[in-house]
């Protein structure tokens, strides 16, 4: 397992606002990384200190294991925010000014202008594009000569539904090449749909990290009936991992401190003769989720 | 080299470069052109009022062009279309954010900076050359002798109108990078060029007449007093104008220690602040 980013304590405060406090986190190759958190949640402001755009107050951070320099920034393409480019250049000009400051030749930029679908418009000023082709091209230049980890800070934002669609095909397929990706986005689905790991931020908080389908995907809600909801009531307080029980029309809801399968509660119930009209698995969704983490960290 | 190539790549396409580029040699042709029918316009008028006529003033012959030329590519009206164009080329790359891309892509804060400042050298050098072709074409076919020796008598002012544009377009790329906003930037060095420059000096040259130099030390007076005097027989008597037979060193060195501090800030404030 190569580590391709390791963050350590890393902090920046704007005045009284803390943007990221303590951070520290970790992106294995092969990954496609999501940071998920509200707007202002500090985001921005960790890519932008990984990329040397913004110092950090305290903390580091290594790439591919080592020292932070701009030769390990040649090895990643990024995204960041806007795409900034000369508005009075080409694309082909704009993609030829990044290949040379990453000490590349010109080989590649027409295969990843192919692969963004502008080859078309190659030699438009980048001023004439519409927003997605601009985020089109800026996608374009962070892949050039595949880089060995692909770095989007809110990729769709901004974008019509069209738009939206065109930049996910084109991250899961840069995905499936095998190229490490971190993705900064406030979306829930759009995480939920491209990572494998997570790390959800609060206020510059790490509220926690993991694989996308272990902390995001969880069941641990059950709504249950019977004849005698009394009965089945106690008999769900006794269970080991009972959390909560509420009843509405006539049916409990279960809540479980650790994920319980509906079989073995069924299995649980039958064994002290509770028969159950009503049971099914009530998958909280990602939204719920997410707001009931954030939740947590309100004051 | 790298660094100047992709500077290239970003500037010999955009076309405020040339426009503003040519506005200067534009300025620069109507002022030379102008300056010999002015002057002798001048003298004609005084010699009006003369028992024995001024002689007529003569520009462009060896050795005296490269004095007069210089000193009229660097009075200050003109003198500012260069260090505008330095001022919108690295502006640019703050308000369409450039800089960060490039950053990010690989290149160091130390670098950006120095690719700025070959940008400053290779037009102060391109300027100075085309400069100093013209005013060899205008020599050659306005002097009578052709020696050599006598050519290159006071080319000491073709290498100070060289360290003039030099360290002026230095105090433009200071001012680019402090207050990166081309708006701003462009219209506080103008300002402080041709107005309030101008305005401390007379403040401080009043009281204590001519006495007190202090007001040689300011910035762009500095910088102008390189190439002081134009060198008019004519207009010395008309105008009270001293002799200046060469380009000093302690002039060119007042400027340069400003150029060098203002270089030493940038490197400071741009290594540290966030971009």
């Amino acid at each position: 397992m190569e580590t391709i980013l390791s963050i350590h304590q890393l902090s920046k405060r704007y005045g009284r606002i803390q943007a990221v406090n303590q951070l520290s986190m970790e992106v294995i190759k092969g990954q496609v990384f999501g940071i998920l958190g509200p707007n202002g949640s500090g985001k921005t402001t960790t890519l932008g200190m990984v990329l040397d755009l913004i110092r950090p107050d305290s903390g580091s951070f290594t790439w591919f294991g080592e020292e932070p320099s701009k030769e390990s920034r040649k090895r990643i393409g990024a995204v960041i925010e806007t795409p900034n480019f000369f508005p009075y250049l080409s694309a082909r000009r704009n993609l030829e000014i990044v290949a040379k400051i990453k000490d590349f030749d010109y080989s590649d930029i027409d295969r990843v202008l192919h692969t963004t679908g502008l080859h078309d418009r190659r030699n438009d000023k980048f001023k004439t594009f519409s927003f997605g082709m601009k985020q089109r091209l800026a996608l374009a230049s962070a892949l050039l000569n595949k880089p060995d980890i692909l770095i989007l800070d809110e990729p769709t934002n901004g974008l019509d539904p069209q738009g939206i669609a065109q930049i996910r095909r084109l991250i899961l397929q840069v995905a499936r090449e095998g190229i490490t990706i971190i993705l900064a986005s406030h979306l829930l689905d759009e995480v939920q749909k491209i990572c494998t790991h997570v790390a959800v931020l609060s206020k510059g908080n790490l509220l926690f990290s993991g694989a996308v389908n272990e902390v995001l995907a969880v069941s641990d809600c059950i709504e249950l009936a019977s004849s005698d909801n009394e009965i089945l009531k106690a008999a769900i307080e006794e269970h080991p991992a009972f959390k909560s029980v509420t009843e509405s029309d006539g049916i409990l809801l279960a809540v479980f401190s650790e994920e319980v399968r509906p079989g073995t509660i069924s299995e649980y119930l039958n064994q002290r003769k509770i028969t159950l009209s009503h049971l099914v698995e009530r998958k909280r969704t990602l939204e719920q989720h997410f707001l009931e983490l954030l939740k947590d960290t309100q004051p | 080299m790298k660094l100047l190539t992709i500077e290239l790549k970003k500037i010999l396409p955009y076309k405020t470069f040339w426009i503003v580029i040519g506005l200067y040699f534009l300025f620069l042709a109507l002022g030379i052109i102008m300056a010999e029918y002015i002057v002798n316009a001048m003298v004609d008028d005084v010699n009006n009022r003369l028992p024995i006529p001024l002689p007529h003033a003569v520009l462009f012959n060896f050795p005296d062009i490269w004095q007069n030329l210089t000193f009229f590519a660097s009075i200050r009206f003109v003198l500012i279309f260069p260090a505008i164009i330095v001022i919108i080329l690295i502006t640019n790359e703050f308000t369409n954010k450039t800089v960060r891309q490039n950053i990010v892509n690989g290149m160091s804060r130390s670098e950006f900076i120095l690719s700025k400042l070959q940008v400053v050298l290779m037009l102060a050098l391109v300027i100075s050359g085309i400069l100093m072709i013209v005013m060899l074409i205008l020599g050659l076919v306005h002097s009578d002798s052709q020696s050599l020796s006598m050519i290159f008598t006071r080319f000491s002012f073709v290498i100070g109108f060289f360290i003039q544009m030099l360290t002026y377009l230095c105090y433009a790329f200071f001012i680019a990078f402090i207050l990166r906003n081309t708006g701003l930037a462009i219209a506080l060095f103008t300002l402080y060029t041709i107005i309030i420059e101008p305005v401390i000096y007379f403040f401080l040259r009043a009281p204590f007449m001519w006495e007190n130099k202090v007001y040689t030390y300011l910035p762009v007076n500095a910088v102008i007093r390189i190439v002081e005097y134009p060198s008019i027989p004519a207009l010395k008597k008309l105008m009270n104008f001293q002799l200046q037979e060469e380009v000093s060193l302690l002039s060119c060195s007042i400027p340069m220690i400003y150029a060098v501090v203002m270089i030493a800030i940038v490197y400071l404030t741009f290594n540290r602040r966030d971009l």
